[in-house]
């Protein structure tokens, strides 16, 4: 039996982190603790499950024993392994963040509740085998994200979750109209029963409009093109640590769902899906970019940077050939730790000021105030970022360029080359402002003392071994992982159905 | 006939509730939330509530009548769970940016445009 219960576990820890966090809601420094380690317990069940399913194959747990296709089953396969694991890590850089900041809405009770219940959202879509129950993660993930931008010290955090909320919800109409258009053209909302149907050569009425709608709601959780002006104003206003979390693996949902509908669901409409997610990720690489070179404010220049890079990513799925795929889902899983490392280091700059902002004119030369480690961290972060060796953004960007050199699209190759070089320019600028010129005293009201510089140390830490020890494994993990998603009977006799019933 | 009245009354909600979403009035534009959420879940019953004539009882599927699917109901008092969630939680976005702004026109409430 594939009762596998660390499936069960990676969620639940979380979410009973969050609850324990509810009970100490008086003492704020107790909550802050049991956050993190919630969150290092839910990391530990999801390495196990990693390294199960690496080892014996696809791992599932039926939710009170009712066989699929009736019940809802989790599965963690190596992809939704994989990115599960990404996250928990990610979310122990956050909460430690949150242990050390000094933000005001850090001392709310429901702060870490809500950062919690944002993790068990991601970590829940990723995991979950029925299609409605990936609904109902994602709205939970989007509902703790925007009431904790809505409580960030940022005064500018209300207007912009609710424009985020009033545009995501729209997402979240289409996904839920998706998902009743599959439930009415296939009887079933099980992802492996589903793919098992559409294997079969039945393509009902119904199935390729509800491609389009699905598709549409993850382009607008992870910010593609036409979906995209909420994404700034959202990312910069957040709480540092929530920012760091938004964007870096709350936008790769939406990734993770564009992955499995075009290797699991939609087998045959893939191709036609591919080449529009090609096109739109490379007007997303271009336009962040830019965006990212002409922009007032660090963090905001990091969220347009979070916009191109998940171009990078879907021009590498758009792709779709095998290297392709590779270079795509490492792409992903390295961007998860260099941007989260970033933002929390612009978070830290801005803690040096007076009213916690991250425009560059006012920190401006404030790195003489910052421990000499903060340069040296946001110089690594910075180059790893633009693909410069030996760090891992180097590696994503080599597995991706060789996907496009295998496709032979050399137009787009030179787009994305061009984009890692301006990424180099914005990213070596913004470093300059800070930690090489001189400060304006004036202009820059500064504090003595800030946030501390662990957690980015850490993650930019994990992105050095990522870059140098870790390369080799991290890749033939992926590719593993790509052979596995590209045969999707493997998922399907995983999670065995039982349709006779018991 | 019965489907058709369905589609139509699917689409008049769905076309209203987009109106209300667009409207300048934040209040109006919640309350247009609300009514696109009602027309998924009528969606959701006219998927596949006109299959059977009983009720989905154990005797009545033993007895061999055909049942209506009992899975849509659940899923639709879960979208009901979940829309009624975040309708609130726009309600209440809406109306601490009352108190701050003074206003709920949304062309007043633009201090994101720099």
């Amino acid at each position: 039996m594939g009762e596998n219960i660390f499936v069960l576990g990676t969620l639940v820890a979380p979410l009973a982190g969050a609850v324990v966090a509810l009970l100490f809601a008086k003492n704020n420094h107790a909550q802050r603790l049991v956050g993190l380690i919630s969150s290092i317990v839910a990391w530990i069940f999801s390495t196990r499950v990693l390294l199960q399913v690496h080892q014996k194959g696809v791992q599932t747990y039926e939710l009170g024993n009712w066989p699929p296709p009736y019940g809802i089953v989790l599965v963690a396969d190596s992809l939704g392994g994989l990115f599960a694991f990404m996250v928990t890590t990610i979310m122990i850089g956050g909460m430690l963040y949150t242990l050390h900041s000094h933000d005001r809405c850090m001392t709310y009770p429901a702060f870490v509740p809500l950062f919690l219940l944002m993790e068990v959202g991601l970590v829940g879509a990723m995991l979950t085998g029925d299609l409605f129950t990936l609904f109902v993660f994602m709205e939970l993930m989007v509902l703790a994200s925007v009431s904790l931008t809505a409580i960030s010290d940022d005064q500018f955090g209300l207007e912009a979750a609710l424009k985020y909320i009033l545009i995501s919800s729209m997402g979240t109409l289409f996904l839920l109209l998706g998902i009743a258009a599959m439930y009415a053209a296939l009887g079933t909302l099980n992802m492996a029963d589903m793919a098992r149907i559409l294997l079969t050569g039945e393509r009902p009425f119904l199935a390729p409009a509800s491609a389009l709608m699905l598709l549409c709601a993850f382009l607008l959780k992870s910010a593609v093109f036409p979906f995209h002006f909420w994404q700034p104003d959202f990312h910069t206003t957040a709480p540092t640590p929530v920012s760091a979390m938004l964007s870096s693996i709350v936008v790769k949902v939406g990734v993770y769902g564009i992955i499995r509908l075009v290797t699991l669901l939609f087998i045959v409409e893939a191709p036609l899906l591919q080449r529009w997610l090609a096109l739109l990720g490379i007007i997303g690489v271009i336009f962040g970019s830019l965006g990212a070179l002409r922009t007032y404010n660090a963090k905001r220049m990091l969220a347009y940077s979070t916009f191109a890079q998940i171009g990078f990513i879907l021009v590498g799925i758009g792709w779709g050939n095998t290297l392709a795929m590779i270079g795509a889902i490492v792409y992903a899983f390295n961007h998860a730790f260099i941007k989260s490392s970033l933002l929390m280091l612009m978070g830290v700059v801005a803690s040096y000021t007076k009213v916690k902002t991250a425009n560059f004119a006012s920190i401006v030369g404030i790195g003489h105030k910052l421990p000499p480690l903060a340069g040296w961290l946001v110089l690594v972060g910075g180059l790893s970022l633009a693909g410069v060796p030996p760090l891992n953004g180097f590696i994503s960007k080599l597995a991706l360029i060789r996907g496009g050199v295998a496709q032979q699209d050399w137009v787009n190759l030179i787009l994305l080359v061009s984009a890692g070089i301006l990424t180099l320019i914005y990213m070596v600028r913004a470093w300059q402002q800070i930690f090489q010129r001189a400060p304006i005293p004036e202009t820059t009201p500064t504090k003595e003392a800030g946030d501390s510089l662990l957690a980015p140390m850490l993650l930019i830490s994990i992105c050095l071994i990522l870059g140098i020890v870790l390369a080799e494994p991290l890749l033939q993990l992926v590719t593993e992982t790509v052979r596995e998603i590209g045969d999707p009977n493997t998922y399907i006799s995983a999670v065995r159905l039982r349709l006779e019933g018991p | 006939m019965i489907e058709f009245m369905f589609a139509l009354a699917i689409g008049m909600l769905f076309g209203i509730g987009v109106f209300q979403l667009l409207r300048r009035d934040l209040i109006k534009a919640a309350i247009g939330f609300a009514i696109l959420f009602s027309a998924i879940n009528l969606f959701f019953v006219a998927v596949s509530a006109f299959e059977g004539e009983y009720a989905p009882f154990v005797s009545n599927v033993e007895a061999g009548r055909q049942t209506s699917d009992p899975l849509i109901q659940a899923l639709i008092l879960t979208a009901i769970v979940v829309s009624f969630g975040s309708f609130s939680l726009v309600l209440g976005l809406v109306n601490i940016i009352s108190l701050r702004y003074g206003t709920v026109d949304s062309n007043a409430v633009n201090n994101l445009k720099h």
